[in-house]
């Protein structure tokens, strides 16, 4: 469309002058070959930054290659729009979005494009996560890995002389202590509900480490929560936490930034969270990011501690694109050593890049710190079950404001989200359920 | 004494009410204002405190400046989006009432169901953008345009043929007898009695497309063709918010819809109750 309105301006410029029409006709010419790839993005401050250190940086090297980049909102508006705009093709060129679960929502094999043949700088854990029922890979990884765990603060920590958990009941010890000292051993913000969920997905670790089959049986309606003890834990920690009144007394209606406050500050000792959170304690108490640490969700077994991850989101090409060659030689650069220094540079080092050679800088923060000694040896981290299964009840987060607000019981609550899943399930179609 | 406390009865009554209405419009006005005017650290608190650090200037030009003045460009939009719109909404929704009203015929239940319907049954997007893709109006502003009347246009039809049952029909007839034309007839002698209710639809229609996030969100994708609330974006997202840009656009926002309302609040009501007396 714009190109068009330029054109006819330039028509009437040419009857104008016929000096100047040879200019336009030379600017003209080299118009053709440029290309301006539309690129859709949520609205985090961290993507932004990143996509524009890349695009400039790719742009610097390739000058006939521009962006056009567009926020979209997050959450579940975010995920109409994004189905929305692919079903009416009009999803741009480049894509930003959810991998794992969310992911599959898209109906990847005909949205998106194959991009099967840039994948030689990433790590084999991402793939799973963005490929389509038909076996090929449709993303590349946008961002860094996050841990799903347990921040302490920890001047709380030494004031006290305690030492990281490896067991839920050290755990449950520790918060004992803190409790004693009369400070606030858990911080909790279910008027963020989703934040309500970390206890019981953060924990699929020990889950996994207790039942290896469970992501494959749970897709397979064999094993259930209520059923799988290992699985019924993260709905048990929940209600007992909440039961030993370790909580921040405005538990219900907190939101994710006085979580992010509370364990910053040392108003609480803990927040189980995603790692994530780094870039708000960066952004507003940037005082205080050395004060926090990071540990994964402690199981029944010190042996088997071990940290749950969640993929980074990743960018695709809508197969909608009409400039797919030039969009697929972005990912490609986006997904190399070069592109993640880029990433780094842009955001800092909040967790581990899924290129390889890409290695953190030395000076990461604390909590970031603390992640790293899980990545570095084999068998300590699992993929949170959302990228292992497609199922994942719509409910969960109203489920577990439920437990951890002492409403309901955890074993209940874990056969009420069973039913939840059901839902899911069916509307994906999956055999035998 | 017994008037006296009538008075007396009276005035606290009204302070009651100020105090009430203080509580329900100020307080959250001047709510985001303080935040606005904080820095993020104390902004991101969302405490309803006496701001320690005024930044009111600096968060102004952040704001403005974020992404490539794009707060300016939206506001570019969301002014032709708005008064094209309008425009429309009250010619054809005075048209539409006026013949509505002034020629009773068997096709009237069914025009007037159809209004209804357009005013209950709730648009589908994907279909919607399939008409758009096939007309080539899709990302355009006035494709957009046109959305928002087909949106707004049964509640003007409405509002219209309320108000215009209530000038007697001796006017057009005296009209006619002076020989005017048809068109005439309601451009010189109807259009310019409408005024109340034209201003009152003006108001509220232009707020509500001024103020409309989930249409341009999904009809007019593309960063030149952003609005103003889509904007609200760049400084919100699930887990990392910029509260005092956030708002401060806000209040930015809010700005030229409250000063519509400011100047027009006496013409609104006059039109709304002139409308409501004949149905």
């Amino acid at each position: 469309m714009k190109t068009k309105r330029e054109e006819t301006k330039k028509m009437k410029t040419i009857r104008l002058s016929a000096a100047l029409a040879t200019a336009i006709a030379v600017c003209a010419g080299m118009a053709q070959a440029e290309v301006t790839l539309s690129v859709t993005i949520d609205g985090n401050q961290d993507t932004i930054n990143m996509m524009d250190a890349l695009t400039a940086a790719y742009t610097a090297a390739n000058p006939d290659v521009t962006f056009e980049i567009e926020n979209r909102p997050g959450g579940a508006e975010g995920d109409n729009l994004v189905k929305t705009r692919l079903a009416t093709g009009e999803a741009g060129d480049i894509l930003q979005y959810n991998s794992g679960s969310l992911f599959q929502a898209l109906n990847p094999a005909e949205q998106l494009a194959d991009l099967s043949d840039i994948q030689s700088n990433v790590i084999d854990s991402f793939k799973p996560v963005v490929t389509a029922p038909d076996g090929t890979v449709r993303g590349v990884p946008f961002g860094s890995a996050m841990g799903g765990g347990i921040y302490y603060n920890k001047k709380i920590y030494a004031e006290l002389g305690l030492s990281v958990p490896k067991t839920w009941d050290e755990f449950m010890a520790n918060n004992e202590k803190i409790k004693a000292a009369g400070k606030v051993a858990v911080a909790q913000t279910y008027g963020d509900t989703w934040s309500s969920q970390l206890f019981v997905l953060a924990d699929f670790y020990n889950v996994q480490a207790a039942e290896p089959g469970f992501a494959a049986d749970y897709t397979a309606n064999k094993a259930k929560y209520a059923t799988s003890p290992a699985a019924m834990a993260g709905f048990q920690h929940l209600e007992d936490v909440f039961k030993a009144g370790y909580l921040n007394e405005d538990f219900g209606v907190a939101k994710f930034d006085d979580g992010v406050r509370m364990v910053a500050t040392g108003e609480a000792a803990h927040y189980p969270m995603l790692t994530f959170a780094l870039g708000n304690i960066k952004q507003n108490f940037p005082d205080n990011v050395n004060d926090v640490g990071f540990f994964a969700q402690p199981g029944p077994d010190a042996a088997k501690n071990g940290l749950t991850v969640w993929m980074p989101s990743a960018l695709y090409v809508p197969a909608s694109s009409e400039n797919q060659d030039a969009a697929k030689a972005f990912l490609a650069f986006v997904a190399s050593v070069e592109g993640c220094n880029i990433m780094i540079e842009a955001n800092g080092a909040t967790g581990p890049f899924l290129i390889k050679d890409c290695a953190l800088p030395a000076d990461v923060p604390a909590s970031v710190a603390d992640m790293l000694p899980y990545f570095q040896s084999e068998g300590m981290t699992a993929p949170a079950l959302e990228f292992l299964s497609p199922i994942k009840g719509p409910a969960l987060e109203q489920i577990t404001v439920e437990v951890g607000s002492g409403i309901r019981p955890a074993a209940e609550a874990a056969a009420l989200y069973d039913q939840d899943v059901e839902k899911q399930a069916k509307q994906l179609g999956l055999p035998n359920w | 004494m017994s008037l006296r406390r009538t008075a007396a009865t009276r005035r606290n009554t009204g302070l009651l009410a100020l105090a009430v209405a203080t509580v329900v419009f100020i307080l959250p006005f001047l709510f985001i204002f303080l935040t606005a005017v904080k820095t993020k650290q104390e902004a991101a608190l969302l405490l309803f405190t006496w701001p320690e650090q005024w930044q009111l200037w600096q968060n102004l030009v952040d704001v403005v400046k974020t992404r490539n003045y794009m707060l300016l460009l939206a506001y570019f939009n969301s002014t032709v989006i708005t008064a094209g719109a309008v425009a429309l909404l009250v010619i054809f929704g005075a048209m539409v009432g006026y013949v509505l009203q002034r020629r009773p015929s068997g096709w009237n239940r069914l025009i007037y169901a159809c209004v209804l319907i357009g005013l209950m049954v709730p648009p589908a997007v994907v279909p919607t953008i399939w008409v758009l893709q096939g007309l080539n109006l899709f990302k355009t502003i006035h494709g957009m345009i046109l959305i928002q009347v087909a949106y707004g246009l049964a509640f003007s039809v409405l509002l219209y043929r309320g108000f215009i049952s209530t000038i007697p029909r001796d006017l057009d007839e005296a009209a006619v007898i002076d020989g005017a034309k048809p068109w005439q007839v309601f451009f010189k002698v109807i259009l310019p009695l409408l005024k109340p209710v034209t201003v009152t639809l003006v108001v509220v229609q232009s707020i509500a497309i001024f103020n409309d996030f989930t249409n341009p969100l999904y009809y007019l994708p593309g960063k030149d063709n952003v609005t103003v609330q889509l904007t609200l974006f760049n400084f919100q997202s699930q887990f990392q918010s910029q509260f005092n840009l956030l708002f401060m656009n806000i209040l930015l926002v809010t700005i030229p819809p409250l000063l519509v309302f400011v100047f027009f609040n006496r013409q609104i009501v006059a039109g709304m109750t002139a409308g409501a007396v004949k149905g």
